[in-house]
């Protein structure tokens, strides 16, 4: 087979005559330079979220470092942490993760390179207003849409600009869509969508119960309609490339692809059962939660029917130990969410732990394993160099995999005493002062996993410091497993 | 390099059969149920004005649905799925050819 990365990449190439530097063929299509930003920056902001959450669990077990200082209280500190998980991070993480992807599958670069800085500038300005807006106290009354008013328009226009910036080269690609671009079009589809939805909606034209419903349409379709349809096409390009062999079903990928296009949109009311929205609007979130559950075992088959007759590069190849433990934790949140959305369980569970430690097993234990296994692939390929230390890199992954696993099953448990001590109407304090050793546990954890994060950062400063040392003759590049 | 993967008859027929199976199991308890709450809705809608605010929701979920049903049709006309197992081979070979063209390739 042939390929033609245009007459001008192409050209470059043969004229270069010299071997080049491996990074530099790989940037003829990707911009290299700004994965590499991209990543660099959704660490930052996984540091501050994670410090963030590492004050409120402090606070929880009655330690609180920053007493009194009424800017840098834990209410606000904990919108800091989850908007700079999701915008930070993920968002962040994401888009660099995107520009290595869709340019390799469409074999177009993105429409235009300038485009590119001038987002991801305009992008950090968003994040970091939205945690100086919440702090100064001027975050929206929404879960997860905190971002301030003044704030709103520009974080859409940056989305739309993301949108078109990659759908115009993903249009221009030839013959049938593999499963990653069918994920990645309806995604730059749903997300701005989705942000205008939850930010403007309750805030300019609807109130009360509607805005109730609206709320919840919008933390949930965060999660199923941006972060899922990118992590899964992230899934379905890196996990073939690192196994070197296609995905077991392309048929059976497209059916997880459509039945979330389909029955995900109307999930986000389960978090408001036993409101005051209709009961019919309650059951039918029920019913698409335990379709959409159904759509995710489709993927979840699939990619372990790939993983047969490879089960060993779970132990060698480090980058696909991250995604399948993601793939693990899906699997589990999954289950849990089924469990959820039933109205027995949700008695038992609403307001309580589990829900926290549900949601860091969905945005720790999957999306941001996922991402994690990509940067210990890419880094490498991004700085021509493999890594300084892969010991350094093990630490890492567990970590970061044993600190989610306990801080998750403590939280999960802590939660199911908590709705049963409410349930028989103990008082306040009893589940407070019951959950105490809980919340001490979830702090060693989230410590464990802080100290991962500290690790990889560290290992990556020596990485990038080799890497502006001359190579040696033999230096090459690392290949499918790190 | 690894040696291609070969999709045998059988194997096509039993991918084709699991595809067809998971697609019923998801798509035809949801259409009922989601029809049948469609159905409490109008008649909801129609007895009670209370019941209107409950519309943005569903019109949000509508929309959704209708844009990618007139996505699913365009793909279908457009022969996304007439062989529907090829885009995952010819992405992993457009991988290792993009791979082959680096001077020093990726350590198989």
């Amino acid at each position: 087979m042939t390929l033609s990365l245009g007459r001008a990449a192409d050209s470059s190439l043969e004229e270069a005559g010299a071997p080049q530097p491996a990074h530099l063929v790989d940037a003829q299509l990707v911009e290299t330079r700004l994965v590499a930003f991209y990543f660099l920056a959704a660490l930052a902001y996984l540091f501050i979220s994670m410090l963030g959450g590492f004050l409120m669990a402090l606070q929880l077990v009655h330690i609180n470092p920053l007493r009194g200082i009424e800017l840098l209280s834990p209410g606000r500190w904990r919108m800091v942490h989850t908007n700079a998980i999701a915008y930070g991070f993920l968002a962040n993480a994401f888009l660099g993760a995107l520009h290595w992807a869709i340019p390799r599958l469409t074999l177009k670069p993105v429409f235009n390179r300038t485009l590119s800085y001038l987002i991801f500038v305009a992008w950090q300005i968003v994040v970091v207003s939205t945690a100086v807006g919440i702090v100064l106290g001027q975050a929206q009354g929404l879960e997860w849409g905190e971002t301030p008013v003044w704030i709103d328009p520009v974080a859409l226009l940056g989305l739309v600009l993301v949108t078109i910036n990659f759908t115009i080269p993903m249009t221009q690609a030839r013959g049938p869509l593999y499963v990653s671009l069918w994920y990645f079009m309806a995604a730059f589809v749903w997300t701005p969508l989705t942000y205008a939805m939850g930010n403007f909606v309750p805030e300019y034209w609807v109130n009360g119960t509607s805005a109730g419903a609206i709320g919840g349409l919008f933390i949930h379709d965060l999660v199923g309609l941006f972060v899922t349809p990118l992590g899964w096409g992230l899934m379905y390009y890196f996990v073939p490339i690192l196994l070197r062999k296609p995905v077991w079903s392309h048929g059976l990928s497209l059916v997880g692809f459509w039945g979330l296009a389909f029955f995900y949109p109307l999930t986000g009311i389960h978090h408001f059962l036993y409101t005051p929205i209709p009961m019919f609007l309650q059951y039918g979130a029920v019913i698409s939660t335990i379709a959409v559950e159904m759509v995710v075992t489709t993927v979840i088959v699939n990619f372990f029917g790939t993983l047969r007759g490879s089960g060993r590069e779970i132990v060698t190849n480090l980058p696909i130990r991250w995604f399948y433990t993601g793939m693990v934790f899906y699997a589990i949140t999954c289950f849990q969410c089924a469990l959820q959305t039933t109205m027995t369980f949700q008695a038992l569970i609403h307001f309580s732990d589990w829900v926290v430690g549900h949601a860091h097993l969905v945005m720790f234990g999957v999306f941001s394993m996922w991402l994690l296994g990509i940067m210990t692939y890419l880094f490498p390929r991004l700085l021509g160099r493999d890594w300084y230390s892969r010991t350094l890199c093990e630490w890492h992954y567990w970590l970061s995999a044993v600190g989610l696993a306990v801080m998750a099953g403590d939280l999960i448990l802590v939660g199911v005493f908590q709705g049963f001590w409410w349930g028989s109407l103990q008082m306040w304090d009893v589940s407070v002062d019951g959950s105490q050793p809980f919340w001490i546990v979830r702090v060693i954890a989230g410590v464990a996993m802080f100290a991962g994060l500290l690790v990889f950062l560290y290992n990556l400063y020596m990485t990038w410091r080799l890497s502006t040392a001359p190579a040696p003759e033999t230096a090459r590049l690392p290949a499918a497993t790190a | 390099m690894n040696t291609p993967t070969v999709t045998t008859p059988a194997v096509r027929r039993r991918q084709l059969m699991v595809t067809a199976i998971m697609a019923l199991i998801v798509l035809v308890p949801s259409l009922l149920g989601f029809g049948n709450k469609f159905r409490e809705f109008i008649l909801l809608f129609r007895g009670d004005v209370d019941g209107v605010f409950a519309i943005s929701p569903i019109m949000n979920y509508l929309l959704a649905a209708l844009g990618f049903f007139c996505l699913f049709g365009w793909a279908m006309l457009h022969g996304m799925f007439h062989d529907i197992e090829e885009p995952k081979r010819h992405f992993l070979e457009t991988e290792r050819e993009l791979d082959r063209r680096l001077p020093n390739p990726p350590i198989a």
